[in-house]
C-alpha cells in the first residue's frame, strides 16, 4: 500500500521539486548573479539595458535591479559593489573616489543598500554629481564616500546603507563610449580606512 | 536496463526538464509582471491614466521603483492606448537643463526616447499602436503594446533646482487626440 503510494506521487513530487529549483535559480540569477553585461575595471553594465535587443536574461535582470533603465543612447549606468583591491564596499569604512573628465553631459555616482533602494538617512546627501565636484587643472576630481560630511568636497552619505553598491550614472554619453563601454574612465574607489581599524 | 533504472532515468529526466521550465518561466515572466505593479503604483491604482502625474522630489523614503535617482525629476505617464493615440508633450527645464521622456512598453524595452538636446525648444509626438490613425507630420511612436509608461525626466540635483524643473513640467502633456 505504502509502496503504491510513493511510487504514485514520485513523478509529481519530482516535477514539482524541478520547477522549484528552476524557479530559484532563475530568480537568484535576475537578483543577485553578476550583471550579464560588461566589466570596466571592476564596474559592470549593460550596453543593451533597456533596448530592445536586450536577451531574456538581462532583461530580467535590469527589471528587477533597474526597472525603467534608459538605453545607452540616453543613459549609461554602471554600478560596483567593491573598491580597488576587491573588497565589498561597507557602511563602517570610508572610500575615496577619484576620476577625471567624463565623457557625458552630465554625470553622477549614487550610493545604494543591498535592497536596490537608497539608504534609509536624512543626509541629503545620497549621490554627488558632475557639478559638485571641484576638478582641477588637469580636470582631475575627488569626493567621499563616508556616514559622515568632513570638509566641504564632493561627498556621498553611506549612513545606513550596510554592504551597498554604487551607481554611475552618465546622461547623454559621448558616441564613442556608447559605441564601447571600456573607454568609459571609471572613477577609483579607495579605501580609507574602516571603523575598528584596518585599511 | 532493469526495470529500477529506467524509472530513476525517468524521473531525472522530468526533474530536468522541470527545472528548465521553472528557470525560463519566472525569467520571462518577471518583467512583465514588475511593469504590471510599476503601472499600477505610478497610476495610483489605475486612477490616473493617460495623464502625468508629477514625483515629488526623490528620497530615501522614495519606494516606486528599484534605484532611483536623487537627482532627477520624475513625472510619470501610464497610457492606455486602446482607445486611441496620445500626444505627448514635454516642456523645456529653464537654462535648457536636462530633460528626456522615454517610451516604456509592457515588457520593460524602452521603445523611445527623445532628450533636450535634440529638441532644446521642448518635445513633442503622438504615441500609437500600429494601424491606429495619427495626425499628418507628427512624430509617431509606435508601442508593440496596448499599455505602458513614459517616463519625463529632469535634472534637479538640488531643492532649488527641483523647484525650477517642477514649475516647468506642469506645462507637460499626456492626453487623447481629439478633434
Amino acid at each position: 500500500m505504502a509502496r503504491h503510494a510513493y511510487r504514485r506521487w514520485t513523478m509529481p513530487l519530482t516535477l514539482a521539486a524541478g520547477l522549484v529549483l528552476g524557479a530559484a535559480s532563475g530568480w537568484w540569477v535576475m537578483a543577485h548573479a553578476g550583471a550579464r553585461g560588461v566589466e570596466v575595471k571592476g564596474w559592470t553594465g549593460s550596453s543593451v539595458a533597456g533596448a530592445v535587443d536586450a536577451d531574456a536574461w538581462t532583461r530580467a535582470q535590469v527589471a528587477v535591479r533597474g526597472l525603467l533603465a534608459l538605453n545607452k543612447s540616453q543613459a549609461i549606468y554602471l554600478t560596483t559593489r567593491r573598491d580597488d583591491q576587491g573588497q565589498p564596499l561597507r557602511e563602517g569604512c570610508r572610500y575615496r573616489v577619484s576620476g577625471g573628465a567624463m565623457p557625458a553631459r552630465w554625470w553622477s555616482v549614487t550610493v545604494y543598500a543591498a535592497d536596490n533602494f537608497l539608504p534609509i538617512n536624512d543626509d541629503d546627501a545620497l549621490s554627488f554629481d558632475a557639478t559638485e565636484v571641484r576638478p582641477d587643472a588637469a580636470g582631475n576630481w575627488t569626493a567621499l564616500l563616508a556616514s559622515k560630511r568632513e570638509g566641504d568636497g564632493a561627498w556621498a552619505s553611506t549612513r545606513n546603507a550596510g554592504a551597498f553598491d554604487i551607481t554611475l550614472r552618465l546622461y547623454n554619453p559621448a558616441p564613442a563610449v556608447q559605441a564601447d563601454l571600456h573607454a568609459i574612465p571609471v572613477p577609483r574607489v579607495t579605501r580609507i580606512d574602516c571603523a575598528g581599524g584596518g585599511a | 536496463m532493469t526495470q529500477g533504472l529506467k524509472r530513476s532515468f525517468k524521473l531525472g529526466l522530468a526533474f530536468v526538464a522541470a527545472a528548465a521550465v521553472g528557470h525560463v518561466g519566472i525569467v520571462l515572466a518577471t518583467p512583465g509582471a514588475l511593469m504590471q505593479v510599476a503601472m499600477k503604483r505610478m497610476s495610483h491604482g489605475g486612477e490616473i491614466i493617460n495623464a502625468f502625474d508629477f514625483g515629488a522630489r526623490t528620497t530615501q523614503k522614495s519606494r516606486w521603483v528599484v534605484r532611483p535617482s536623487p537627482d532627477l525629476a520624475y513625472s510619470s505617464c501610464v497610457y492606455d492606448l486602446s482607445k486611441g493615440p496620445l500626444l505627448i508633450e514635454a516642456a523645456p527645464s529653464p537654462g535648457n537643463g536636462y530633460v528626456s521622456l522615454s517610451v516604456f512598453d509592457a515588457r520593460t524595452d524602452n521603445i523611445a526616447v527623445f532628450d533636450s538636446n535634440q529638441h532644446p525648444q521642448g518635445i513633442r509626438f503622438v504615441l500609437a499602436r500600429a494601424g491606429q490613425a495619427t495626425p499628418p507630420g507628427a512624430a509617431v511612436v509606435i508601442s508593440p503594446s496596448e499599455r505602458g509608461i513614459v517616463l519625463d525626466r529632469r535634472l534637479a540635483p538640488s531643492a532649488e533646482l527641483f523647484a525650477a524643473a517642477d514649475k516647468a513640467r506642469r506645462a507637460d502633456r499626456c492626453e487623447p487626440i481629439t478633434g
